[in-house]
């Protein structure tokens, strides 16, 4: 077994135990080191990760491990945007959090986890690696540990998400008790035998599964805890939890369906559309009625979870594009749209939207780079959310979905109602303390970086589309 | 690629460059200006100076080593790709040189003549923008991009025009101009979309000209979509009947007349003809048409020319009648004609509209009855200024008569007698107008009230220099020299050479009507030996007609206010009460409610969202087993 195929989960494991080891022997003033500590270490397993798995088609472990285009895009993604998280967190850490190693090592290992989720080859890896994620996950929920809505958003996130682990868990069983296997290959093999009407005992796993997952994607109706985390958790984690961990499900949902529940397409294609409905409907709506700015953030991606769930049920390999692209766009904007709201969160402590009044008086760059955020969130021409989501809705009109993609279209003027509410604040209204506001260097950099990639994937596309097509060639050929 | 390859030695690929540069510029100086310390205008001349340097290396390498087409990908949604690309050739070279140097020229002489503006940097960022879109419309090599470009440089005019807004009739002039500007952009848009459906979806030049060619477009097809886009060209060039709003444009700063409104935004329609030339070959009714339009404006507007008092407004009338000349000539075939023309014609109306802003500089007037002997004052001025009247009414060995000359050549072997007889008369006008500002304006006697008027700054004279010896001298591209130079005309004309013609009859008359025009204006306005008052009474309805522009203005203003406010009004109303109170507040409201109530479902409890997630999967296991429905 070539061993040096896993060796960026290897090194990345190493990483997140070495940080927190290193934290134990640095004094108090010196723990600013552990996130540089964290990012020299993701760029390597980055440069790892190309330099090992570049091309590589083949499985490990007899098919639970796989190694293709497909996973490399995503680790390749998982790992920039988890730098991106560890440069947006630094300053938040300091001021709001303690414990800074903790953090970044369970930062590091919920990354870890996301990895193994593109890799896993049958569903019993996959949920292990979704538990490791989840887990991470609830400890970083409520890191602000003197914060009550952390705590609470924490609790309630952990009592759910067992309770939705338990859904996946019982899906998974069924579909193994009446396929026989637990792996995609075998799973699409078996389903290709069986004869339609499909066994109702299979149908209800796939409904437990599609429950699950979409828990854990935030699609309506297993939505709700959504909003109430997304607020209480400290912000990184909530960017981090906005934009990494949907891709990371996505990504799982794109191989699971596509590589082993395709036979049946006819049977879930319909859920599917009707849930992405529900989710785009719902997410768009309620985001108008938000006073919180975490908060309208938090309903506006469940928005996007409807956008990126009807690409799934239309599945295709323009349809796999698309999603992955939006992923991608709806990432880049999404995580500037909340390390906006970090810097300014860490200048004033205020979170609501009627906070933000005059904030183009106050610092022009951090009001304008908020607008492309949320222009392109919007999917307005020139940014990044327009190409993709253009893609996106294409391929899905493509796959017959058009009745869906009117109603995608709708969500999207109405989600622009909302936007514009924070930049009519941030532009019309006059700010009640006039004085400036000074960003710090590397937040602000960030954000410079994060707007011109927007730009970037607005305009020009064209290579991403064609990295995004070699991903897709790996699941459906 | 649009960066060269290596081992390949052409560098022409680097024409991108030019507007790339310009863009940046403006994104500089209206994203960071105030990093910039002091004056922004600088980094706008460094721009289009840069660019101008590009000109010079692209027509170096071209010369050397060829031209070609360079495109990177912008994006693809099925079948369909859609491209970033340029093409470089005889024809974008050329106006690549044009611009750059015309719009570094302005650029700098702006520096004296917007001196203290308020928005002084704006205005700069504006020209920076301008020229960027400008060199886009000049270099792209499909029709998508061409568009984007095109109805930017109708928005950088308006800004322009507009630039002094608190003005009333600036605003009023710059709306009159994108308005009608975009009613023939409206027709150049569907023309492009006939044409991307009729060769199954593309816009590359290169592309639909092979298929038109191999017979790939239905001709009826071909003709409308030629037609329509021509509409878009009549437009941008101010052709009968949406000329009307290039004399209006006058309202803007004059630098900003000398590089829009007569060098290169009015031009971007005759190019775009050139450019579809091949096109218009193979629709010989729509060449047909353009030539007709063509000579309809030049007669038109050269007659308005000849009585307006408004400097840059008898400038403007000449100005929309030369490019009626371009029209003409690519109407009868005579591409090498038509882009001579275009060319020779923009460094001498370029230098003309400087001229007029320095005057207007210098002694504050613009009405030229007021002036006179202007010489005296401001000598620098006031030769380059008549440089630009001798060149541009065809005076040998002047620029303009080498260009009228080619013209009147094409007109006669393309379209016949009766089009030339036609052309020869607006010919004579343009002579004569000329005299009229050259007599009027320059020489004669210093009015008691002009005695205070001072030469411009040397920012201001200097382009005046440069563009001088431009209209001096642009003639003389023209003939073919030596045998290594073959002329303007096998340069540009590169399939089958079309080297400058010399018609004996062609340039006697030619000759005859420029002197003519001169010795009947010199007649007229300096000596007086014919009374321009008596005329005038003795043809009082023929004057009242031309100063009321053929009621065309008011023609239009009637049709707005009785028929499109009338029915706007109603539309209005409509829209009031069904559209916007029912249809948008109404479904407005209810989203906004929807929002409110569904908003109640969140109730913080930890159980009811357990319920919600049960709930969920009993129907989706439900419908599964009870059947799936039907969408």
């Amino acid at each position: 077994m070539n061993y040096l195929l896993f060796l960026p989960e290897l090194a990345l494991a190493a990483l997140a135990f070495g940080v927190l080891v290193i934290d134990l022997f640095l004094p108090r003033e010196r723990k600013g080191y552990l996130p540089w500590v964290s990012l020299v270490g993701l760029a390597g397993v980055l440069a790892l990760s190309l330099r090992y798995l570049w091309g590589k088609d083949t499985n490990l472990y007899g098919g639970l491990f796989l190694v293709d285009s497909f996973s490399l895009f995503f680790k390749a993604f998982f790992l920039v945007m988890g730098g991106l998280v560890v440069l947006s967190s630094m300053e938040y850490v300091k001021r709001h959090l303690s414990h800074p190693g903790e953090y970044y090592g369970i930062l590091l290992l919920s990354i870890l986890a996301m990895m193994l989720m593109t890799s896993s080859g049958e569903l019993l890896t996959a949920y292990i690696s979704l538990e490791l994620l989840s887990f991470s996950l609830y400890v970083l929920v409520s890191f602000a540990r003197g914060d009550p809505k952390s705590n609470e958003a924490g609790l309630k996130y952990i009592l759910l998400g067992a309770f939705a682990s338990a859904l996946l868990l019982y899906g998974i069983s069924h579909v193994y008790g009446m396929l026989g296997t637990t792996g995609f290959t075998e799973i699409s093999a078996a389903l290709l035998l069986e004869e339609t009407p499909l066994n109702p005992a299979v149908l209800l796993g796939l409904a437990l599964i599609v429950a699950g997952l979409g828990f854990k994607m935030a699609a309506a109706p297993f939505h709700m805890w959504a909003p109430d985390v997304y607020e209480g958790a400290p912000t990184p984690v909530t960017a981090y939890l906005a934009v990494g961990v949907k891709a990371a499900v996505f990504a799982l949902v794109l191989r699971l369906f596509s590589q082993a529940f395709m036979p049946a397409i006819e049977e879930w294609q319909v859920i599917l559309a009707i849930l992405a409905a529900l989710t785009m409907t719902v997410g768009n709506l309620v985001a108008i009625a938000q006073s919180n700015i975490k908060r309208m953030l938090a309903y506006s991606s469940i928005g996007q979870v409807g956008y990126l769930l009807m690409g799934v049920a239309a599945l295709s390999p323009m349809a796999s594009d698309g999603v992955m692209l939006h992923l991608l766009g709806y990432g880049i904007s999404n995580l500037a749209a909340f390390l906006g709201v970090i810097l300014y969160y860490n200048v004033t402590g205020k979170e609501n939207i009627a906070d933000y009044a005059g904030l183009a008086d106050r610092s022009p760059f951090l009001a304008m780079a908020m607008s492309v955020a949320l222009f392109s969130l919007a999917g307005l021409p020139f940014f990044a959310g327009f190409t993709t989501k253009f893609y996106l809705f294409t391929a899905a009109a493509e796959g017959g979905f058009l009745w869906l993609v009117g109603l995608a279209i709708t969500n999207s003027l109405i989600s622009l109602y909302y936007y514009l509410i924070v930049i009519k604040q941030m532009y019309m209204v006059p700010a009640s303390d006039k004085s400036a506001l000074k960003v710090s260097l590397i937040g602000g950099g960030v954000l410079g970086v994060l707007v011109l990639g927007i730009f970037l994937v607005g305009v020009y596309p064209a290579p991403l589309v064609d990295a995004i097509q070699g991903a897709t060639g790996a699941i459906l050929p | 690629m649009l960066f060269p390859e290596p081992g390949t030695a052409s560098g022409v690929q680097w024409a991108w460059l030019a507007p790339a540069l310009s863009a940046s510029a403006f994104f500089a100086v209206v994203l960071l200006g105030r990093f910039i310390p002091r004056n922004r205008a600088f980094l706008s001349i460094l721009a289009i100076a840069a660019g101008f340097g590009v000109f010079w290396y692209v027509l170096k390498e071209f010369l050397s080593s060829g031209g070609g087409e360079f495109s990177v990908k912008w994006f693809t949604v099925g079948d369909i790709t859609v491209s970033w690309g340029i093409v470089v050739d005889e024809l974008s070279v050329v106006m690549l040189g044009l611009v750059t140097f015309v719009a570094l020229a302005v650029q700098v002489y702006s520096l004296g003549y917007m001196k203290g503006e308020a928005r002084f940097g704006w205005y700069f960022a504006v020209h920076s923008l301008f020229a960027a879109a400008m060199l886009t419309v000049v270099l792209t090599d499909n029709f998508l991009l061409l568009y984007m470009a095109w109805e930017l440089v109708g928005v950088c005019s308006y800004l322009l025009i507009g630039f002094w807004y608190e003005r009333r009739s600036a605003a009023e002039a710059a709306k009159k101009a994108f308005i009608t500007t975009r009613i023939g952009d409206v027709g150049l848009l569907i023309g492009i979309i006939m044409l991307f459906k009729a060769t199954g979806g593309h816009f590359d030049y290169s592309t639909i000209v092979h298929v038109a060619e191999e017979g790939g477009i239905a001709s009826g097809t071909l003709t409308v979509a030629m037609l329509l886009i021509f509409l878009g060209a009549m437009g941008k060039s101010a052709q009968f009947p949406l000329h009307v709003w290039l004399p209006d444009a006058m309202e803007g700063p004059a630098p900003v007349s000398a590089l829009i409104h007569a060098a290169t935004m009015v031009v971007a329609g005759v190019y775009l003809v050139a450019r579809l030339f091949p096109l218009f070959l193979l629709a010989p009714t729509a060449l047909l048409v353009v030539a007709i339009i063509g000579l309809i404006t030049a007669l038109l507007t050269a007659s308005m020319a000849l009585v307006m008092t408004d400097l840059k407004r008898v400038l403007a009338y000449s100005t929309i009648s030369h490019l009626g000349f371009m029209m003409l000539a690519l109407g009868s075939g005579g591409f090498t004609a038509g882009m001579f023309h275009l060319l020779t014609h923009a460094f001498a109306k370029a230098l003309l509209f400087l001229g007029a802003g320095s005057i207007a500089h210098g002694s504050g007037k613009t009405d030229i009855r007021e002036m006179g002997g202007l010489w005296r004052r401001m000598p620098v001025t006031a030769v380059a200024f008549g440089i630009g009247v001798l060149a541009l009414g065809g005076i040998p060995p002047l620029s303009g008569f080498f260009s009228k000359d080619e013209v009147l050549v094409a007109v006669l072997s393309g379209r016949g007698p009766v089009f030339f007889v036609l052309t020869l008369a607006a010919a004579l006008m343009s002579a004569m107008y000329m005299a009229r500002l050259l007599f009027l304006v320059v020489l004669g006697n210093l009015k008691k009230e002009n005695e205070h008027a001072h030469e411009s700054p040397w920012v201001m004279k200097l382009p005046l220099v440069a563009l001088a010896i431009l209209a001096l001298t642009a003639g003389f591209l023209a003939p073919g020299w030596t045998s290594d130079y073959k002329g303007f005309g096998a340069f540009l004309f590169h399939e089958e050479p079309e080297a400058y013609h010399i018609n004996g009859l062609v340039m006697g008359l030619s000759l005859a009507l420029a002197f003519g025009g001169f010795a009947l204006g010199w007649a007229l306005y300096s000596r007086g030996l014919l009374s321009a008052d008596r005329i005038r009474e003795r043809f009082a309805w023929l004057h009242r007609l031309l100063v009321n522009k053929y009621y065309i203005d008011a023609l239009y203003q009637w049709v707005i206010n009785r028929i499109v406010l009338v029915l706007g009004r109603f539309i209005a109303l409509f829209d009031r009460v069904v559209i916007n109170d029912t249809g948008v507040n109404g479904t407005g409201r209810s989203v906004l409610l929807s929002g409110i109530r569904l908003r109640y479902l969140e109730t913080g409890k930890v159980y009811n969202y357990a319920l919600g997630m049960v709930v969920g999967v009993v129907v989706v296991a439900l419908i599964w087993w009870l059947g799936l429905p039907n969408v």
